[in-house]
């Protein structure tokens, strides 16, 4: 991993395109402003790992109990 | 087109029904094209079927028949995608079901990571939505009401 010290104000550059400016330092907590071109998704790590994490979990279910659930929903008098 | 499927076999899929996921499926990198399967016996659910990977479908609902009072907010995914000047009649949201072991009544729902889908463009993005106040196991089905209980003593 390459780490780089940089005061505020400071930026990095990566790549072409992509620059990352840091904005505010305090209490621990840095705030960072990124520049990347449309299309090139930015997250928060920890959140995005959770949908991938979930993304990957729903794709195994069986969904033996689909049928059930349908039922339930039309009990329920639910309709698109 | 012809699309392989584990759950039904090789279906016919008309090529303007392919919608595009440009920036992918989070845990799924490389899958980038999707077909929305809709079954009269299985409905609400319907399926979010990759065209290129048999294996990989996940199981999606409009979210509005369980939490009618859902909000996402589109404005980010819109300029992410250059989806500006679209209608946004045009624009639909689906949600990702995980089925858990213990029946329908386990069924959660992912609300921070919707997908939506631009029916005009026919192109889809999964949105991750931050600092809002839903879960990524929402519960699908309301519990049961609990067992009659017959009256006891007297």
């Amino acid at each position: 991993m390459l780490v780089l010290t940089r005061k505020i104000g400071e930026r990095i550059k990566i790549g072409d395109d992509i620059v990352v400016s840091v904005l505010e330092i305090s209490k621990g907590t840095v705030r960072l402003g990124v520049e990347a071109p449309k299309r090139v998704p930015i997250h928060r790590h920890e959140v995005y790992e959770r949908i991938q994490e979930e993304n990957v979990k729903a794709a195994q279910g069986e969904f033996a109990d689909l049928e059930a659930a349908v039922q339930l929903f039309r009990k329920k008098g639910l309709k698109e | 087109m012809i699309i392989q499927t584990r759950k039904f076999g090789n279906i016919d899929v008309a090529e303007e029904k392919v919608l595009t996921m440009p920036v992918g499926l989070a845990g799924f990198p490389g899958r980038k094209r999707f077909v929305l399967l809709e079954r009269e016996d299985s409905r609400p659910f319907c399926w979010f079927q990759s065209a290129d990977d048999p294996n990989l479908s996940l199981v999606v609902m409009n979210p509005f028949l369980f939490k009618p009072d859902y909000r996402v907010e589109l404005k980010a995914a819109i300029k992410e995608m250059s989806w500006e000047g679209d209608p946004l009649a045009d624009m639909v949201v689906y949600v990702v079901l995980t089925v858990n072991e213990g029946g329908p009544y386990r069924i959660t729902a992912n609300l921070i990571g919707p997908i939506v889908i631009n029916t005009r463009k026919r192109e889809a993005v999964q949105l991750v939505i931050y600092d809002s106040p839903y879960s990524l196991q929402h519960p699908v089905m309301e519990q049961p009401p609990p067992p009659h209980q017959k009256a006891v003593g007297g």
